[in-house]
Formats: structure tokens, C-alpha cells, sequence
């Protein structure tokens, strides 16, 4: 889960990272500007790098600068992203710029730690330029760094004295914050040497690992708190990202509901590959409980683009009677009219089928456009049709 | 013999305990898997499916020393900790069904997994399945019948319909391994291809591969020596594109991830590559003809 700058800082300053004095403003907390000695920088709030760029990293002198420029910053796009919130930011006179990160190798399997003496830009363009300018140095998972390796993996900047243990200690205290909070990433570009020989964090990216949150109450403390980034969203993928399933809109008009996230991937290929197009990408994987499985479909079936609705399920864990259960109620509560094309086997099939009969039975009417294929139909026979239905519903 | 597990291997069950755990445990002794023991801490005494609980690895393993493969069933905060206990208890094969285990964990179980000779499988995999002898996850056994192809996906429901596919058209599987859809894995395509190489049970393998992570390339070397053909599918070509990586990973990961850069890769290292699911038995059949004149058995 990646962080805004504001929130990284936070972080930095509990684990005593020296970044510039700043206060988070938006539209509600302007008068919050009294505060302020100017001149300062303002720094749209977004995920993305590029901020300098866009504009969006701006230099004022007045109040009444700083309030005209933080109004019209607050509401813009970048990449997707609206800017809510602006940190303000005592103006740094800067005389180098360095780099620090934290993260993980994954062709290493480790834990990795990189600095460079050139900061201020980005470390691909360092690494292709000046690749001597860079020091990679690796741990081992949860190995901890000393006071010592800091000191020597710091020499790299060509510090000395009085700044180059500084310099140490953000390294250290840098790296205690990727292992201590369980980050995937941590890093500083610029780490900034002023004029008058101290050092601050100019920018916080941090990226922490969503699945270790939990043994963290800390960052609540804090104020970060697990959360969906929604950028330029269809409302479609509001409704489904804030119920945490993972949905993307496409533009076809085959609805798919896949099981999971492996499959999800498989089927936009396979219908493609049949030469037809599908409305979505969706994992709709594990054990969906019935209230998830209810969006999950309305999703595909009040989407107007969506002709038909390709659906498999082969039971692992999620067991198919489940899954039929949750089928079933929603056809009762809906009686959707869109042609559904279906596939289940797996664990406890028999039983899920049964669920299906039972209900065909007292409800036929609600089955006219549904096909639910069995374990000797293959998965692309029902991904074919679905394609047929689509088109001979697109011709009419 | 077919790879990991076989008709002998003797498994434990950690977190037997659990709803889940507790239901694939019957389902698994309903297969024939040979189960010894289930372990979970603070529950020792019960049995499960009459299977015997113990509070510690340790103790099970005193009890049933000829026990090689445990799964691990346990919640996500748990996992760990389950899985440092199975390898500091001497088992040599363990199966992590948990999915979503921190990333920090995972890096440190496979550090100490190396250190110890120990084969980690997943986070969040299905499973292991040696059709007709054994099956230690929550695999489907209808996904799967006997034969002499060897499977390994990074995806569950791919690696049942990939099996449907080959049994539908007549093969079967030798053993079918799930390597999980987590996004540090213990064993990786490499580890089991190497296993699937040694089979005398196996004439050709099928890998299943998916966008992102870098498993698909780093195998790919180690296609080129194998004497056995590998078929492999690779899916996410109409995928949309996917978050962006921080700087300090895409740096070290350079291009790899994208689904064509794995295609090239496997593909230049005389991987056979299928487009569809239902491409593959055919694939199979034609490559174990031309590469190894191998009659090949039908069930």
C-alpha cells in the first residue's frame, strides 16, 4: 500500500529521519497557513512521481500566494490520482542531493539496500549514467543493520565527520523502518545537503506490505489505515474497489466472473483469442461471501454494455455448493434476464448441482437464459458460446 | 515414482483443527493420502477425522517419525511461525495452503528453508496431487486422473483446468503442483522442473505462468538442458496494464514481468508455448512424439 508523501514523513519523524518543518493543508484547514513563515513550498499530495514536472511542486512567498496556489491545486488530476491534500513546507536551500531506499530483490530474495551520491532524479537514470555512483549492499530477511554498517555503506556519499554520522543514522534509522513496519519499499529521493551542512528528507515513498498490517496498531496511531488507492475510477470500479474486489472495465460485452485471479487472467486472454470481447477483468476467487457475490454480479449484470455473462467456478477451497448457494439467492432476488453461460465441477459439485435442479425446478422461468456445464464440457466450449450468445444478442 | 508425494509419503495436517483444514483433511484420507498426525497448539489431545492432534511438531514427529511432508492450513499471522516449526522439526516437504503472508515472513522461511535442504511449496497454493496416490491441499479430485505429464502452475484453477484439458484428451497427470499465487514463493518453476527432469514417471512437463513476478524467467535457462519437453502457457497477454512499480524495483527487476517478456524468454529457450488451454494435450502429444519417439500411454 503506497503512501502519500505527507504520511511517509510521519513515519520518518517517528523514527527520527530529519524531513523539513510542514503542516498538511486542505480546503477545510487553510487558515492553517497563519502559522507559516514564508517563503515555503507547496507539494500536491499524490502517489506518482513526475509532481515536479506537472507543476505541482510549487515555490511561494506570500500567504496570499500560497492560498490562491493551494486552491488550485486542490481537486486536480495527475495520472489519474485528485489531489486532496497539499504539504506546505519550510523552503530548503539546497547544496547536494543524495539517494536512499530500502526494498526487496526479488530475484534475490533479499532484502536490499541502495544509496547513491547522485540524488534529485530518478535511479534507473543514475544507474544507466553513472553506475559507480551507486552502492547496493544486501541483507538477509530480518537481518538488522549496525551502527557500523551504516557508517560504512555512508562513507559512499563522501560525508565526513560531523555529517557523515548523520548520515549513518538516517541509513539505520531508514532501514529499522523497512524491517520494523514491514515495508516493500523505502525511499528517500532527495536526501538533501543544505547549504548550511544539515541534512533532511525531501521526499518519502513508502510502500508497506498490506498483508502485514495487521501486527502494526502503530500505524493507526499514526493515521494510515489500510484503504483502497482509488484514482480515475469507472464508478464500476468504485463500487467493486470499495468492496474489495479486484474489478477492471473493459470495453466488450462479456461479462466475467471467473473464480479466481489465475482464471481471471486466463479467460480476457481466451475470449480474445475466440474473437470475442470481454466487459471486465474480476477475481472473484476464494470464498466470496453472498453479500461479495451479490455485487460481483450485479457488476456484470447492470453494466448496459454486457450482452451475456461467462461464469466458471472450479471448487479448491471454495467449495461449488457454496457457490451455487450464492448463485441461486441472487437469480431468486434479481431475476436477472441477461444470458448467463456457466461452468462448475470441483469439491462438492454433486451437491452444488443439486442446489441448481432443485431450484430450476420450483423457478424455470428464472433459468431460460442460464447454462450451467458440468466437469466433461471443456472451459473454452462455454467461453465459445458465450461469445455466440453475445454476438447473435449485438445482431439482434 | 512421481515427484514430492507418492502412495508411501506420510503427511501431517498443521492447523488441522481449522474448518477448512478439518474438511480437506477428510477429503484427503477419502483419496487414500496417508495422514499421521495433525498439529495444532493448545488443542493437542483431540482428534480430528481420527486423526490424532498434538500441540507441537516436535511431539508428531516422535511419534510418527517416518512423516516427510506436512501442509500448513494456519491463518496468515500464524504461518511462519508453522512453517519454521516444521522445518526446525525435520519434515522435508511443506505445503503452505495459507495464502497472504507477510512478505518479510516469507523472505526469512526461505532463507531458512535453503540453510536446512527443506522444499517450501507456496503460500497460497492448491497443492500437490500424485494422481491415484496421494494429494496433500485441497486439489480437486476430479481435476485429475493418473498418467505421465507433469504439472506446475502458479495459479489453482489454472492448474485444475490444465489437468481437465490433458484428461479429457486421454493423458494424465504424474504429479501436479500448484506453486502458489503469492508474491514470494518458496519453491519456484525452476525447483520442480528439475524434480519432473529426475522422474522416470514423466515423460513431459506443462508450466503455467502468469504477468508479474520474474519465476517464469528464471526458469526459462534451465528449460534449454532439460531432455523433456516443457509446454507452457502463459496467460495475461490482454491483461490490462498493472500498477507501476516503485523505483528500487523496477530497477532491479528490469523487464521482466510482462506476459510477451516471458513468452521470448521461455520460447528462446525451447519452451513450446500454447495459447489456449485446450491447445495444450495436442502440444503435449506432438512434442513427446517428435522429441522422444515415446509411445504414449493412454489410459
Amino acid at each position: 500500500m503506497r503512501l502519500y508523501e505527507y504520511e511517509g514523513k510521519a513515519l520518518f519523524r517517528r523514527y527520527k529521519i530529519p524531513v523539513p518543518d510542514g503542516v498538511v493543508i486542505d480546503h477545510h484547514t487553510l487558515n492553517e497557513l497563519d502559522k507559516v513563515i514564508y517563503p515555503v513550498v507547496i507539494k500536491g499530495q499524490v502517489f506518482l512521481g513526475g509532481r515536479g514536472k506537472a507543476g505541482l511542486v510549487q515555490l511561494v512567498q506570500t500567504r496570499r500566494e500560497a492560498e490562491e496556489k493551494i486552491k488550485n491545486l486542490i481537486g486536480r488530476k495527475h495520472c489519474g490520482f485528485i489531489i486532496e491534500k497539499v504539504l506546505v513546507e519550510k523552503m530548503i536551500d539546497i547544496a547536494d542531493e543524495y539517494y536512499i531506499s530500502a526494498a526487496i530483490d526479488r530475484l534475490e530474495h533479499k532484502p536490499l539496500l541502495m544509496i547513491s551520491r547522485k540524488g534529485g532524479v530518478e535511479i534507473e537514470e543514475v544507474d544507466r549514467a553513472d553506475p559507480q555512483a551507486i552502492l547496493k549492499c544486501y541483507f538477509n530477511p530480518n537481518e538488522t543493520i549496525t551502527e557500523f554498517q551504516a557508517r560504512k555503506i555512508a562513507t559512499k556519499f563522501g560525508l565526513k565527520a560531523q555529517l557523515l554520522t548523520e548520515a549513518a543514522t538516517i541509513i539505520f534509522n531508514l532501514y529499522k523502518l523497512y524491517l520494523g513496519l514491514d515495508c516493500k519499499l523505502v525511499e528517500i529521493n532527495p536526501l538533501v545537503k543544505t547549504k548550511d551542512e544539515r541534512l533532511f528528507a525531501i521526499d518519502a515513498k513508502v510502500d508497506l506490505d498490506e498483508d502485514a498490517m495487521f501486527r502494526h496498531p502503530e500505524l493507526k496511531d499514526a493515521g494510515i489505515v489500510a484503504r483502497h488507492e482509488i484514482g480515475e475510477l469507472t464508478e464500476r470500479e468504485k463500487i467493486a474497489k470499495s468492496a474489495g474486489i479486484p474489478y477492471v472495465d473493459l470495453d466488450g460485452d462479456i461479462g466475467v466472473f471467473p473464480g479466481g485471479a489465475g482464471f481471471g487472467i486466463a479467460a480476457i486472454d481466451l475470449i480474445k483469442h475466440y474473437g470475442g470481447r470481454p466487459a471486465n477483468f474480476m477475481d472473484s476467487g476464494g470464498a466470496p461471501t453472498l453479500g461479495k457475490l451479490r455485487i460481483m454480479l450485479s457488476l456484470l449484470v447492470d453494466n448496459p454494455n454486457v450482452k451475456a455473462i461467462f461464469g466458471a467456478r472450479f471448487g479448491g477451497i471454495s467449495r461449488c455448493d457454496d457457490w451455487a448457494k450464492a448463485v441461486v439467492q441472487y437469480l431468486l432476488e434479481n431475476k436477472p434476464t441477461k444470458p448467463m453461460i456457466m461452468r462448475m465441477a470441483g469439491n462438492m459439485e454433486v451437491e452444488g448441482r443439486k442446489i441448481f435442479e432443485q431450484t430450476k425446478m420450483a423457478h424455470p422461468e428464472l433459468f431460460k437464459n442460464i447454462k450451467i456445464y458440468a466437469y466433461d464440457t471443456p472451459i473454452e466450449e462455454v467461453i465459445k458460446e458465450t461469445i455466440r450468445v453475445a454476438r447473435e444478442i449485438a445482431i439482434g | 515414482m512421481a515427484i514430492i508425494i507418492d502412495e508411501n509419503t506420510k503427511t501431517i495436517v498443521q492447523g488441522i483443527t481449522g474448518a477448512n483444514a478439518a474438511l480437506h483433511t477428510k477429503f484427503m484420507l477419502e483419496y487414500g493420502t496417508k495422514i499421521v498426525g495433525g498439529v495444532t497448539p493448545g488443542k493437542g489431545g483431540q482428534t480430528i477425522e481420527d486423526i490424532m492432534v498434538y500441540d507441537t511438531m516436535g511431539e508428531c514427529l516422535r511419534e510418527h517419525p517416518d512423516a516427510t511432508v506436512s501442509s500448513v492450513w494456519v491463518p496468515a499471522r500464524f504461518a511462519q511461525d508453522a512453517i519454521l516449526e516444521a522445518i526446525d522439526a525435520g519434515i522435508k516437504t511443506v505445503v503452505v495452503i495459507t495464502e497472504r503472508i507477510p512478505i518479510h515472513d516469507m523472505l526469512y522461511v526461505r532463507h531458512n528453508a535453503k540453510k536446512k535442504g527443506v522444499m517450501v511449496i507456496g503460500g497460497n497454493t492448491p497443492g500437490v496431487i500424485s494422481p491415484g496416490k496421494s494429494l496433500v491441499g485441497m486439489l480437486p479430485k476430479i481435476a485429475f486422473q493418473r498418467g505421465r505429464i507433469g504439472t506446475v502452475a502458479r495459479s489453482g484453477a489454472i492448474t485444475y483446468y490444465i489437468a481437465n484439458s490433458l484428461n479429457l484428451a486421454g493423458l494424465g497427470e504424474s504429479t501436479s503442483v500448484g506453486l502458489g499465487g503469492d508474491p514470494i514463493l518458496g519453491a519456484n518453476f525452476e525447483d520442480i522442473l528439475k524434480l519432473f527432469e529426475e522422474d522416470n514417471e514423466t515423460d513431459a512437463v506443462v508450466m503455467a505462468g502468469e504477468i508479474g513476478g520474474v519465476y517464469e524467467e528464471l526458469a526459462a535457462p534451465y528449460i534449454k538442458q532439460m531432455t523433456k519437453p516443457v509446454i507452457a502457457y502463459i496467460t495475461g497477454k490482454a491483461a490490462p496494464q498493472g500498477k507501476r512499480l516503485g523505483h528500487a524495483g523496477a530497477i532491479i527487476e528490469g523487464n521482466m514481468g510482462t506476459a510477451m517478456g516471458k513468452i521470448e524468454a521461455l520460447k528462446s529457450n525451447a519452451a513450446i508455448i500454447a495459447e489456449t488451454l485446450s491447445e495444450i494435450p495436442e502440444l503435449v502429444k506432438k512434442a513427446l512424439k517428435d522429441k522422444i519417439g515415446l509411445k504414449i500411454t493412454i489410459k
